[in-house]
């Protein structure tokens, strides 16, 4: 399964992030940022708005919902010990302003995101990357260096963490940066076979004696 | 001999380290059949990938998840049991002391809901469901930490003399609002009838069932099949990028009610944490999963 898997440099350029379709697997090198944390993302948007000082610069970035365990070392350094993906969709009423304020080309995490974030990713040239869940071990192991911990003051999975990684993944492309969300077309295609699903349980039903057909 | 507040402070705290630790057997082996037959191609690959991740953290000793999620217990004590000491505490020292020692530390996920304040302890942690075993020797305590992917998506509603076909539908609208968010393939447990508090514990002790097994009711052994097949026709997939496989099992139970029947979904993200084992009095602690 390691055969022929892309390899994309991060921060991404334009043209690899509308190179990307739904459903492409991918592995990334370079530089991410990292935070789970839902008061990280009010941060975000208070230096979008210039209330805050921006502790690095996002823009153009990969700005992921991956948690991460960090710690300070002896050397005044940061390590990082391991880290996952959380549920992006809590912050999607948050996404699509710091998509666009930052024109960040990849975002990314598990469960995916809205109509609402695809749209600002259409508009930006953003991709969605589905990070497994479940996957501490593996993802951890890409991490090369700790470029930065910032807002040190939060819990450790809501800080805004910088990381260098080499072969991170594999990542699914979730939704991709011309409108195609794998999330919104599973959802509507789940929902468009219910009616069939719920015959096909009723005739089950039946069938198993317990039921009269409906 | 009896069971004492160190031994039950030992054997909770080193559940709770397996249960990070190590994908439950029936769950790897259901992984891979899965994979076997998916006929999606993303899907057989992000199957494989969850079990490389799994056979990491089970052979290098590292956590599955970062979220380590919230202490939670099923506890039956044996009748023939003599306990010693506070049993109760033991519990929240042995989580205690698994924070303090545990390597690599634990995130804080123990969650204030009123300031939403994130810790390693808090009103009620952890969460205890007490339960007697008649005639047993042993004290059974299974581990189920609680995360996003083992806790977010359960809901439950209450009928009024509900038909079959309803209560399935009610299911099936609980796993296309769960959709891909919830570490898909899931284990999903469902618990019909009893009263709204003991519904819902009824979802959740069907979700620790093993997959393979089916309910002894030949009613709800026939809806179990069935629904498997429902949600996997839904195509959701695993990590909910698409696919045939969305749940791994559907597990029914029931308890008799009065006919406002609560029907409880709950889902186990795909790493389908859980660890049992048995304590006995000569400070055995005999693993069972």
């Amino acid at each position: 399964m390691e055969e022929e898997i892309r390899r994309l440099r991060m921060p991404l350029s334009a043209e690899d992030a509308l190179s990307l379709r739904a459903g492409d697997m991918v592995l990334l090198d370079g530089e991410i940022t990292i935070t789970a944390g839902l008061p990280t993302h009010h941060r975000i948007i208070e230096v979008a708005e210039g209330r805050r000082e921006a502790p690095r610069d996002l823009h153009g970035g990969g700005l992921f919902h991956l948690g991460s365990y960090s710690r300070e070392t002896a050397e005044g350094g940061f390590e990082v010990l391991y880290m996952n993906p959380t549920t992006s969709t809590r912050f999607n009423g948050l996404m699509p302003g710091l998509i666009r304020h930052f024109g960040l080309r990849a975002v990314g995490g598990k469960g995916g995101l809205d109509a609402g974030c695809v749209e600002a990713m259409r508009e930006v040239g953003c991709v969605y990357l589905s990070f497994v869940g479940g996957g501490a071990p593996l993802l951890s192991d890409a991490i090369r260096a700790v470029v930065s911990v910032d807002w040190n003051d939060l819990v450790s999975h809501y800080r805004l963490v910088t990381l260098r990684v080499e072969a991170l993944g594999p990542v699914t492309v979730g939704i991709d940066a011309h409108g195609n969300s794998l999330y919104g077309s599973l959802s509507e295609t789940a929902a468009a076979r219910m009616p069939r699903i719920m015959d096909d349980l009723a005739r089950a039903r039946a069938q198993d004696g317990a039921e009269e057909v409906t | 001999m009896p069971i004492t507040y160190d031994m039950m402070k030992r054997a909770t705290a080193q559940l709770y380290e397996w249960s990070l630790r190590k994908v439950p057997d029936d769950t790897l082996e259901a992984l891979r059949r899965a994979r076997e037959t998916e006929t999606n191609e993303v899907a057989r690959r992000t199957l494989g990938i969850l079990l490389r991740s799994a056979e990491m953290a089970e052979t290098q000793d590292r956590l599955v998840c970062s979220d380590s999620g919230v202490p939670n217990f099923v506890i039956g004590i044996g009748t023939g049991v003599r306990l010693e000491g506070d049993i109760k505490r033991a519990v929240s020292d042995g989580f205690d002391e698994l924070v303090a020692t545990t390597n690599p530390p634990l995130l804080k996920h123990v969650t204030n809901p009123l300031t939403n304040e994130r810790s390693y302890r808090g009103k009620e942690m952890p969460l205890v469901t007490w339960d007697l075993i008649d005639g047993a020797e042993h004290v059974d305590i299974t581990c189920q930490p609680k995360a996003l992917g083992s806790g977010r998506w359960a809901a439950m509603e209450i009928f009024t003399f509900p038909t079959l076909e309803q209560i399935e539908r009610y299911v099936m609208d609980c796993v296309l609002k769960a959709g891909s968010q919830h570490c898909p393939p899931v284990n999903i447990g469902v618990g019909i009838g009893g009263t709204f508090d003991y519904c819902a514990k009824l979802a959740a002790r069907a979700t620790l069932r093993p997959y393979g097994t089916t309910n002894p009711e030949p009613i709800l052994a026939a809806m179990e099949e069935r629904l498997l097949k429902a949600v996997n026709a839904t195509g959701f997939g695993p990590m909910g990028t698409g696919g045939d496989t969305t749940a791994l099992g559907v597990h029914v139970e029931y308890a008799a009610g009065h006919g406002f029947t609560p029907v409880a979904v709950a889902f186990n993200c795909w790493i389908n944490r859980r660890t049992r084992a048995r304590l006995y009095g000569d400070g055995r602690l005999e693993r069972v999963e």
